[in-house]
This record gives C-alpha cells, sequence and structure tokens, in this order.
C-alpha cells in the first residue's frame, strides 16, 4: 500500500488538528476518504501509544556502560588485535597506534536479570528490570552528523523524514493545542557536538510533521510570544479580525486553503498560551522537581525530562530529548561523570515518574548515542576512545518491552556485535512494531520511490525483546 | 516457480473498460510500480530471469509472460489473479498488491495486443500540430489550442479569463517576486489598449527583479546555501556565484550557455572571472570540516551528491538511486552512477578540516564590484606611475629582508644584537636609496589604498582542475569496497555515448552533451527545463513530478504539449525569457485560478514562496531595500536559535541599517538551521536538490507573520506611512492601505470589521493604525498569487 504524497493535496494542511481539522494522520485521512478501511500498515494492536527518545549524543562508551568484557582489562595496553581492526573504518585514529583500553569503571550485576550495569550509572542500575539492554547495535556511519542523520531518519542522505515524524504520519497526533513531535536540547555538561535541525525535519513529508524545537529560554517557540506592549486581549481581537476577513474575502475567492489558514491561526493563538504554560515546570510538587532534580527554567536534562513526561501526558506523540557531550576522545573518566552526573537521575525519575501515573505501560523510552566507542585507547587530553559502529548498547523499556532483560552480545573485546546483532533498521522496526505499525508496509511514495524508515534491505522486528 | 505449466482459469468480469489505453500512460506506471523492483533493469535484484522492462522479454516465447491479443494464454495474467499466495503477483510480502481496476487494465491492454512504446522521457520530443478546438474563437494561441482541446474533451468550459487586478499581480508575483504598485495596477485597469498586457509583460521581464525571481528557483534547485551543511555547518564563501545567477537570468543568458558555465566554467578558453564564478557551481554540495573524516568515505559521499545533483537538474532523473545497485525501475546502471561521478573527480575540493569561520575551502577567487574593479585598475595605474615596476620588486626584495632580519633581531641574544641592527641599518641606507621619502610615502599610501578596495572584494568557491581522482564503482555503494572495476568518464550507457578523440572525457563534454540536441540529450533536458517553467506560471508542472521523469514518475498529461513547449524552447535557442513571453502571452496563463465548478483553470492559485512573503511585507511596507547582490545579509532572528552550532560556537549578528530590509533571497542561507521565518514557510534547507516546494499552513508560520520582529517592524512603518499619505479620514486611509498591500478598495465588511480595530489610543497616528496595518499584512489575500 502506497500513500502517494502529492504537495498540493495533503501537504497544505496545519500540522495540528483542532476544530476544524482532524487530527489523525495524513496517510489514515486519505485512506479514510478513499475507501474507509484500515491502512495496512496497522497492526490490529499496539503496545505503545508514543515514544520518548533519550539522545545521548556524541556517542556512550558501551564499555562503560553496559557491556562488561573481562578480557578487555587483561588486554590493557596491549597492541589491539589486527583481526579485529582490519579493514574497518576508523575515524580519528586513523594511521594511529591502536591498543586495548581496558575498562575504566567496575561493572556489577542488577535486578532479577542479573544484568551488569558500570558505576556510572547507579541510577540506571536500581530500574535494571525496567529496562531491556540491547548490547549488539550496529550503525553504518561512523563520524557525528551522518550518524545521527542514520539514526533518525534510517540513511545518511539529507532530506529523508525523521523517525518523529514517520510515526506522527503514521499514526497522528492526540495533542490537541502541540505539535505532535516536539524536540528538546538541554544545556549543561561539557564542550558538545554540534546537532543539526536536519535531525527533526519532516525530509519529503508535509512539513507539519516536523519536530518543533521547544527552546528552555528566550521563546519557547519561535515568535510564540505576543509583542511588546500587545496585549493577549489585543492578539485575541487581532487574530479575530484577520480570521473574519479572510473567511469574508474568501465567499469571492474560494481558495480551499483559506479554512485550514484560519484554522492555523487559531491554533497560533492558543499556542501563545498553552506551550508558555506547558513549558513552565514551576508548578510542579517540590517531591517532582527534586526526584528529578530539576529547576525551573534551567534548560537541564533533568527539567527536559519532566518536560517529556508532561508533553507525554498531553497526547504528544513523540518526544526526542538530546543531551550532548558524550564524545569522550580524552578525558572519558572526568567526562562520563559529567554526563552521568546530568543524566542518570533524572532518566531513572523520568521511568519512575512515568511508572506511578500507568503511564510506562503504553510509552516506549529509547536510550542510546549515534554510536559506541573503540576498546581502543585514544588519548586527546588523558584517557579517551574514539567514534565506534560496529557494536554499541542502547536500551528500551515500557510500551511493550520485556524489562530486566540483555539482548545480542558483542566479541570478547566489545567490537563486533557477534551474538543477536541489532541494526539500527532493526531498531527502528521494533520501535514500529510496538506502535502498532508493521514497518514493511509503512511506506510513503516520493521520486516515485517507495521510502521505509526501516530501509531496502530486510529489517527484523526484534520479537525477544517484547514482553 | 514453474511459468510454464498449464493455465485453466476462469476470469472475472472487466469491471471498468476503458478507451483505448496508452502504454505510457496507462499501462507503465503499473508495471514499473509493482513488478520493475523485481523483473526490471537491476540485474542482482531480478527474480525467475524475468524482465517485463523491455518489450523483447516480457513477450518472450518461451516465457509467454505476455501474449499478444491473448490475456488467457499470458502467465501475467493468470498470477495476477491466483488464489494461491506461492503464486499471486505481486507477492504478498511485498505489500503492493495490484487493484482490481489495475488487474483490469493490464488485461485490457494485453487483450487489445499489448502495445508497447518506448518510454515517454526518453524519446526525443516531437512537434504535434496543435488541434482544432470546436471553439475557434478562444484563442488561437497554439498552447491555447492544446488546452481548450483539453478541457472540452472533458466536457468542461474555459475559466473566464483573471480580472485585471489580479492579472496584474499575477505578473508581477510571477516575474519579480514583488507586489505591483497601485498606479501601476490603475493604469494598466483602466487601459483599454490590448497591447497593455504585453506592455506590462515586457517591462517586468527587463526589470531586474526578474533575474532575482528566476534566481530563487535556480538556486533551489542547484542547492545553493552559505554554509557547509554537515557537522560544524560552518559559512564558506559562494555568494557570488548567487549574484552570477541573477545577472545571468537577467542578460537573458541561453540556457546552454548557463549550463556550460556553472558545470565547466573553468574549463572554457580564456574562462572570464564571471565564468569561474559560474563554476561556484560545482562547490555547492554539503561538505564536512568534522576532526576524524575519513578522505576516502567523503570523496565518496561527494561523488554520489553530485551524481543526484547534476541528474535531477538538467536529467529529471534519480541517477543517485544507482549508488549501491543497478537503478529498480529505470535503465540506470551502477556502472552508469560512478562514470557520471567520474566527470567531477577533476575536482579540487577535498579533505578540509578546522574550525575557522569562514571555512577554508580552497580554490576561491576574490571578485570586486564594477565600481572597486575601476578604482583598483586606477590605482594600479598610479602606483606604477609613481614607482616603476622595477623600484617596486626591488622594495619589495628589500622590504622581505629587512622583515627576516627584524625577526632574527628579536630572537637574538643581547650580545648578539648590535650585529643584527647593523644589518638592518645597511638595508635601510639601500631602502633610502630606491626612491626619495615624499616618493615612497606616496607610494605606501596608495598600496594601503588599494588594499583596502582589495579587502572589500568578496571570496568565491570555484571549480579547478587537478589530476583526476580514481573513481571505482564501489559494489553496494560501500567505499570501502576496492573490488569494483575503475571506470572513467561516461554519460548514461542507455542514452548513447560522447564522440570524442580524447584520451579522458571532462565537465565541459558532458555540459555540452546535456545541452546538445543533436549528439546529446539536450532535447530531453529542454523537456525538463519547460516544465518547470510550466510549473512556475501555473503552480503545478504538466509532468508532476519535477525531479523524476523516470518510470516512477507520473507521466505528463498533456505529454504533445509538453513535447511542442520543449521543442520551442530548442527552437528560440534556449532563449528564457522568450519562451516564458510566449506561454504568458496565452489566453491559458490568463485564466483566473480556483474557477467553479464544470470550469477547467489550468491556474492554481497558491502561497507566495517564503523569500516573496517577506519582499511582500517588505514592499508593501515600504521598508524593502531593493538593491541587487551582494554579500548574504542577516535580519533578525531569535537569539539562541544557533546554540546548537559548534566548531566553532556562534553567535548571531543581526545586520544594521539596510541589510536588515534586504530581499529574501539574500538571507544567510544557514543550511542546518535555516532562518525559522524562511523555515516556516516551507523554503528548503538546500541540503539536496529542490524543484518542488510544499505549500504548508502551519500555526508555525501564522506565529512569524503575527510576532516576528521583521514583520512588525513592517506593520509598524506600514501604519505610519498609512498615515502620512493616506488622505485624512479613515476611509481614505484605509483605501489607501488596501490598494497598496491588495490593489484593491476594501469592501463595506471589511470596512467595518477594520474600523472596530481601530481605536485611538495614541497621540501618535501610526500607533493607532498598527493593529490595522498588522491585520492587513496577515491576510490570506495579501499572501497570495492567484
Amino acid at each position: 500500500m502506497n500513500i502517494p504524497l502529492s504537495t498540493t493535496t495533503i501537504n497544505r494542511r496545519a500540522f495540528l488538528g483542532g476544530a476544524g481539522l482532524s487530527l489523525g494522520s495524513a496517510a489514515l485521512n486519505m485512506l479514510m476518504a478513499n475507501n474507509s478501511t484500515k491502512p495496512r500498515y496497522l497492526l490490529p494492536k499496539a503496545r505503545a501509544k508514543r515514544v520518548i527518545f533519550l539522545c545521548m549524543a556524541g556517542g556512550p562508551s558501551h564499555l562503560e556502560t553496559f557491556d562488561y568484557k573481562p578480557k578487555l582489562d587483561q588486554l590493557h595496553n596491549q597492541p589491539m588485535p589486527e583481526s579485529f581492526t582490519k579493514g574497518q573504518p576508523i575515524a580519528q585514529l586513523q594511521g594511529k597506534e591502536l591498543k586495548v583500553q581496558g575498562h575504566l569503571t567496575k561493572f556489577k550485576k542488577y535486578g532479577q536479570g542479573g544484568q551488569y550495569i558500570s558505576d556510572y550509572l547507579p541510577w540506571t542500575a536500581k530500574m535494571a528490570d525496567d529496562i531491556a539492554i540491547i548490547r549488539s547495535m550496529v550503525t553504518e556511519q561512523i563520524n557525528h552528523d551522518p550518524a545521527h542523520t542514520f539514526m533518525n531518519t534510517g540513511t545518511a542522505i539529507s532530506g529523508r523524514p525523521s523517525m518523529g515524524a514517520w510515526v506522527n504520519y503514521g499514526l497522528g497526533s492526540e495533542a490537541e493545542d502541540l505539535p505532535g513531535f516536539v524536540v528538546m536540547t538541554s544545556v549543561g555538561g561539557r564542550n558538545p557536538q554540534p546537532i543539526a535541525s536536519r535531525q527533526w525535519s519532516a525530509g519529503f513529508l508535509p512539513s507539519r510533521f516536523q519536530g518543533v524545537e521547544f527552546n528552555s529560554t528566550g521563546d519557547p517557540v519561535h515568535y510564540v510570544r505576543n509583542p511588546k506592549r500587545v496585549s493577549a486581549q489585543d492578539q485575541k481581537k487581532l487574530i479575530n479580525t484577520i480570521t473574519a476577513l479572510d473567511r469574508h474575502r474568501n465567499l469571492t475567492i474560494n481558495d480551499p486553503e483559506t479554512d485550514t489558514r484560519i484554522a492555523a491561526y487559531e491554533m497560533a493563538f492558543k499556542m501563545q498560551t498553552s506551550v508558555p504554560e506547558l513549558m513552565d515546570v514551576s508548578k510542579e510538587p517540590q517531591h517532582i522537581l527534586d526526584m528529578y532534580g530539576a529547576v525551573p527554567g534551567d534548560g537541564s536534562y533533568a527539567s527536559n525530562c519532566l518536560l517529556a513526561r508532561k508533553l507525554a501526558e498531553k497526547g504528544v506523540r513523540f518526544i526526542h530529548l538530546y543531551h550532548r557531550g558524550w564524545d569522550h576522545h580524552g578525558g572519558l573518566e572526568k567526562y562520563m561523570d559529567t554526563c552521568c552526573q546530568l543524566t542518570d537521575k533524572p532518566t531513572w525519575a523520568l521511568i519512575q515518574d512515568l511508572k506511578q501515573r500507568g503511564m510506562l505501560d503504553d510509552t516506549l523510552v529509547i536510550w542510546g548515542g549515534e554510536f559506541g566507542r573503540t576498546p581502543m585507547y585514544q588519548g586527546k587530553g588523558d584517557i579517551g576512545r574514539d567514534h565506534h559502529i560496529k557494536g554499541f548498547s542502547m536500551w528500551m523499556a515500557g510500551g511493550g518491552v520485556k524489562g530486566g532483560i540483555g539482548y545480542g552480545e558483542t566479541d570478547e573485546l566489545g567490537y563486533h556485535a557477534v551474538k543477536d546483532r541489532v541494526h539500527v533498521h532493526d531498531m527502528h522496526a521494533t520501535m514500529l512494531h510496538l506502535l502498532g505499525i508493521k514497518h514493511e508496509f509503512f511506506t510513503v511514495k516520493h521520486q516515485g520511490l517507495d521510502w521505509k524508515l526501516t530501509g531496502v534491505d530486510h529489517s527484523h522486528v526484534v520479537k525477544d525483546l517484547i514482553a | 516457480m514453474n511459468l510454464l505449466k498449464p493455465i485453466a482459469l476462469s476470469f472475472l468480469p472487466l469491471l471498468w473498460t476503458y478507451a483505448k489505453l496508452d502504454f505510457n500512460r496507462d499501462v507503465r506506471p503499473i508495471l514499473s510500480d509493482k513488478c520493475f523492483s523485481c523483473h526490471g533493469p537491476d540485474e542482482e535484484g531480478r527474480k525467475a530471469d524475468l524482465r517485463l522492462d523491455i518489450e523483447e522479454h516480457a513477450k518472450d516465447d518461451n516465457m509467454l509472460a505476455i501474449v499478444e491479443g491473448e490475456p488467457e494464454e499470458s502467465e501475467v495474467i493468470f498470477r495476477i489473479h491466483s488464489d494461491d499466495e506461492d503464486e499471486l503477483m505481486p507477492p504478498p510480502e511485498i505489500g503492493k498488491p495490484l487493484s482490481e481496476k489495475e488487474k483490469d487494465i493490464i488485461e485490457q491492454w494485453i487483450a487489445e495486443g499489448a502495445p508497447w512504446a518506448d518510454h515517454w522521457a526518453y524519446v526525443k520530443p516531437e512537434w504535434t500540430d496543435p488541434p482544432m478546438p470546436k471553439n475557434s474563437d478562444w484563442s488561437g494561441h497554439w498552447i491555447d489550442r492544446f488546452t481548450l482541446t483539453d478541457t472540452e474533451n472533458k466536457m468542461l468550459v474555459p475559466a473566464k479569463d483573471a480580472d485585471p487586478v489580479s492579472l496584474a499581480r499575477r505578473l508581477h508575483f510571477d516575474l519579480t517576486g514583488l507586489p505591483p504598485e497601485s498606479k501601476t495596477v490603475k493604469s494598466f485597469v483602466k487601459d483599454p489598449n490590448p497591447t497593455a498586457y504585453k506592455a506590462l509583460v515586457d517591462q517586468l521581464m527587463d526589470s531586474d527583479h526578474f533575474g532575482e525571481r528566476m534566481a530563487v528557483y535556480w538556486l533551489d534547485l542547484v542547492r545553493f546555501a552559505d554554509t557547509v551543511g554537515y557537522h560544524g555547518d560552518q559559512p564558506h564563501n559562494i555568494s557570488p556565484y548567487r549574484d552570477w545567477v541573477i545577472r545571468a537570468f537577467n542578460d537573458n543568458m541561453p540556457y546552454d550557455q548557463f549550463t556550460r558555465e556553472q558545470l565547466a566554467g573553468d574549463l572554457l578558453p580564456g574562462s572570464s572571472v564571471q565564468q569561474k564564478v559560474a563554476s561556484g557551481y560545482n562547490r555547492l554540495l554539503q561538505t564536512t570540516h568534522e576532526g576524524g573524516l575519513q578522505l576516502k568515505e567523503y570523496d565518496a559521499i561527494y561523488a554520489a551528491d553530485r551524481v543526484r545533483n547534476v541528474s535531477e537538474v538538467w536529467m529529471g532523473a534519480t541517477v543517485g538511486c544507482a549508488q549501491c545497485h543497478d537503478h529498480k525501475y529505470d535503465p540506470y546502471t551502477i556502472n552508469d552512477h560512478y562514470s557520471l561521478a567520474s566527470f567531477f573527480a577533476d575536482l579540487a575540493d577535498r579533505g578540509f578540516t578546522g574550525n575557522k569561520l569562514p571555512t577554508d575551502r580552497p580554490p576561491e577567487i576574490q571578485i570586486h564590484t564594477d565600481e572597486n574593479s575601476l578604482k583598483l585598475r586606477d590605482l594600479t595605474k598610479e602606483i606604477d606611475h609613481t614607482l616603476s615596476k622595477k623600484k617596486q620588486s626591488e622594495l619589495k626584495n628589500l622590504e622581505d629582508k629587512k622583515g627576516k632580519l627584524s625577526q632574527s633581531l628579536k630572537k637574538a641574544k643581547d650580545a648578539n644584537k648590535t650585529q643584527w641592527q647593523e644589518k638592518i641599518d645597511r638595508i635601510n641606507q639601500q631602502l633610502a636609496q630606491v626612491a626619495k621619502p615624499a616618493v615612497l610615502q606616496k607610494y605606501r599610501k596608495l598600496l594601503r589604498e588599494k588594499k583596502g578596495v582589495e579587502d572589500k572584494g568578496r571570496w568565491t568557491m570555484v571549480s579547478q582542475a587537478v589530476k583526476p581522482r580514481v573513481m571505482r564503482v564501489l559494489p553496494r555503494g560501500n567505499w570501502m569496497d576496492d573490488s569494483g572495476p575503475i571506470v572513467l568518464p561516461a554519460v548514461p550507457e542507455f542514452l548513447g555515448k560522447i564522440d570524442s578523440d580524447k584520451k579522458r572525457l571532462d565537465r565541459l563534454d558532458l555540459a555540452n552533451w546535456l545541452t546538445d540536441t543533436e549528439d546529446g540529450i539536450g532535447l530531453l533536458n529542454a523537456r525538463v527545463l519547460a516544465n518547470r517553467i510550466w510549473y512556475l506560471l501555473f503552480g503545478k508542472g504538466l509532468a508532476p513530478d519535477l525531479t523524476d521523469f523516470g518510470g516512477q514518475g507520473t507521466p505528463p498529461d498533456h505529454p504533445q504539449l509538453l513535447d511542442n513547449l520543449a521543442i520551442s524552447l530548442v527552437e528560440k535557442d534556449w532563449n528564457l525569457k522568450a519562451f516564458i513571453k510566449d506561454i504568458l502571452m496565452s489566453r491559458t496563463y490568463r485564466q483566473a485560478s480556483l474557477p467553479p465548478n464544470g470550469y477547467k483553470s489550468f491556474q492554481l492559485a497558491r502561497r507566495l514562496p517564503a523569500e516573496f512573503v517577506r519582499d511582500n511585507t517588505l514592499a508593501v511596507s515600504g521598508l524593502l531595500v531593493d538593491k541587487i547582490g551582494g554579500p548574504s545579509v542577516k535580519p533578525f532572528q531569535p537569539t539562541g536559535y544557533y546554540r546548537h552550532l559548534n566548531f566553532p560556537k556562534r553567535t548571531y549578528e543581526e545586520d544594521s541599517g539596510e541589510s536588515q530590509w534586504r530581499r529574501g533571497l539574500y538571507v544567510h542561507w544557514q543550511r542546518q538551521f535555516l532562518h525559522p521565518m524562511l523555515k516556516a514557510f516551507d523554503a528548503p534547507s538546500r541540503e539536496e536538490c529542490s524543484a518542488e516546494r510544499p505549500q504548508s499552513n502551519t500555526p508555525l508560520a501564522a506565529l512569524v507573520l503575527l510576532n516576528d520582529p521583521t514583520f512588525l517592524e513592517a506593520a509598524k512603518s506600514f501604519a505610519q506611512k498609512i498615515s502620512t499619505h493616506g488622505g485624512n479620514t479613515f476611509e481614505t486611509k484605509l483605501t489607501y492601505a488596501f490598494e497598496e498591500a491588495l490593489s484593491r478598495a476594501p469592501d463595506k465588511y471589511e470596512h467595518e470589521t477594520l474600523a472596530s480595530l481601530f481605536t485611538e489610543h495614541s497621540n501618535k497616528a501610526e500607533e493607532n493604525w498598527t493593529p490595522i496595518a498588522r491585520a492587513v499584512l496577515n491576510l490570506a489575500e495579501t499572501n497570495l498569487r492567484r
């Protein structure tokens, strides 16, 4: 089943629903209009209604978080066996001497499943039974920018939709006065890698599916505040005048787009109130703020986790948090401390908070970076590790995921994923499956071709991860 | 799978029958979409050794896939109707079932004898004499004879002519991207002379804003931007290329020349500075400056990027899809992909890292405004007059020596200092002998002056040919796989080849082939371009997929009209202004958009493109600075919008003065964080070729028009203009406002509604008028081209 994308028919809608506009997805609307049957890509049942993606941008080391390899410590400081690295892509260590770097911390087993988790993540360790750790992730891109693009869109070529846009396109949004795909980036930590708005682009999907960035400082959404010296009442009067005049004039012009435009203006006005309200966490009870470690208005990852919960409550379909600063070519020990202190507890708090509100069951939370880090030493200012794409770790929780399990393995040095490999496309397929989408059939026609989030090669749903 | 087993089937009665089918219009799209991915050009992915994209294979006597005139004998028909999941085609697991209608079409087509035709886009356009519509009075223009015949065949009535106000506005937006002045519209409406329309067309096409308007579209195609795109998204130097495009359109440079200068301006004999600037086209792609980049990987990424762009812009083809394997739907092989890439393997453009702003991307050249070029010429003359060339070089040598000695002096131990000082003194004596102090002083002053002017020059990236990198076919697109064969520059095999004695073809050969109407694909290219110009002037291409003329693209509704347009473009020697004017003079162009039921119009109403939304507001409000060209400008932008950029970190420093009020096409194009205003109105990031912009209608766009400081300033300025120039009463002022923004007077309802928004809360008239100015600038009609 293809959903043809004609820019003149369905692009011309507001990304938000509201009174005159059904919130349903473009795909759904089209099909309902045509033959009132369910699209082929929908499974009978969805386990998750929404996704919160916690992107640890820069590439956290799997060898200091979830992937314990005793052999790595044994071979510490020795030359990296060439059998592992020969013919493999290498980033900053190109042409350098490669030697093994042992773990920089201790691992212990946690939870009923006895999951190895490192000492850097004491709070994650507490929820070992809530999360499914994938230790056999592989990706195809070794530099940050393309690797993010690959993680988000399933390809390194620009101009393709991000997974948040895909999911909203397929399922629509349930949020009444908010976009269905919200992105937030936290402040704090070390000098971060850049991150491009391409990562939340709608690509060739209608632009209303693009991620909307909510800012922790300045206007929460661009231009959402009234101009200086214009009261909310004045603004309302102005918008009413504009829509009244548009409606009136359209009796003569008959442009079908005008109705959509009027709805967009009405929604814009609603957003002027709803977004700043939502972004204000100061009214949350103190114990909730404390649980996350959030200080209202600080723009921290902790605050963003709390906001993610609020957005989830409002029905936002895809919430993407970026925390940057995980690119540890050097100073690994120090910067792992920094990053984990900023993210470990808030992540735990988010899971607990969702759980206590009964929302974890239908909220899929995914944690991970765009790649992992080499078992080899890099010394860019103290001990570090280079980018690594052949084996790294991520975890999933909630939304139908089996907690307390580990899945997949890397080899004895944590280099190659050797058992139950999970390609980024497989992760996407699994995510879509939990959302009730059959990835093989979830296609969009663009430039004559059927595009899928999960790529052209055969991708599979990792059934073992599903409860 | 046994394709030869006996077939016994009872066929369902046909649900639909159609007037005689057209293979390219009705049948090929189904075969392409549903069958070709396994039974098409891709050798690796082909199943059962069956090809349905080539007539001889599809009708092979052994296969019996398609038997002319005999649906019941055709395996294809058996397979598409089978109840057995193992036999059913397309296989259910592919998720692309045929609809009943599609099955019927295939069956009817086979029954009709399965007539075949080559894919329309690969066949050279042929001229068809325009048909004779029944209503011969409507228009004699050849384009109209096609469109009216089509309208009549559909039992529809052609839409009325657009009213003169709409028409004047349409022409202005289509040809200049700017709104008309109210007096122009008034005199156009009043002018009874039938030549008034033609006169307005001529006047607008002669305007320098014509080039700006066309450039907005071209820059989307070639993905022009001010920053590198990947990772740190640092700025690079390229704005002179944008100005070259504007000038080329204004000078009506023939499209074949336009093509040559961009792809190979540096290779043209006696290449001029402007031609080198044009060759900046090859440098427009996204590049990375990330530490840890693997050169070889990025060579492959850049090569593929260039193939995607050149094929989408000039061929309307998705050759980029053959990066990993033969194209699934079109006859482009993986070999073709890398052979095409090989044309660009000579470009000096690789491996620049570092965090400089702007970043390093040599080769670059510096260019000057006409005025400064003259100044530099005069200064050079004066300098040479002041001091002979010989003495200048003498002076320079001595000064260089002195410089080195001074360095040594600095580093020297105290004991040795005198020794160095003595040497310097000797040089000083020699210097004094070169010329009199007064002459030297004058000379140095002139040099400083010259440098001052030179520094005002703008750098721009250009193409420069170096020893070509080895280009191999990369199996599955894998840049680490060196097992593929080495390829030389060549055009896609099924489209022919370039005859040449040269050992190695170059970019100039490619450019010539793309526009050569005899031995190249000039005529096919003309069809791609004609279709895009039609899209600009009507809102929809005659073939709707502007970058895919391949098997998966929707075939044109009016293939004969499109073919004729292509031929007329070529017959006009690629003269774009003449070509556009021909279309503008048709009655079809002048039809009213949004007609009532039963009427057919080719014109589509549409919101202005992002840049013109800005330009329109600034022009109406009187703020617009309509200077042509120059460095990119930085208007107001939300604080902190670039906070995610790094290497190095950046703060956006908005321009002051006139740069704040320039047209949208000059706004700094930050690929990763495009100005939120442009983005909200669907301007593309320009990471890839974009031939058609979506037209969204979102709350984010509403927030821009309502609250973006640029638009607020414009409203204030408009309010002031209204209160100053709008006469003495509320009525005259409101009429003035409407005429400026909408080229018409308000009606009673509009008058009453806006009157209620007017409150005299301030002593300043413009403050009282600001809410009305905001309302008028926000109206749908203000931002609509219809």
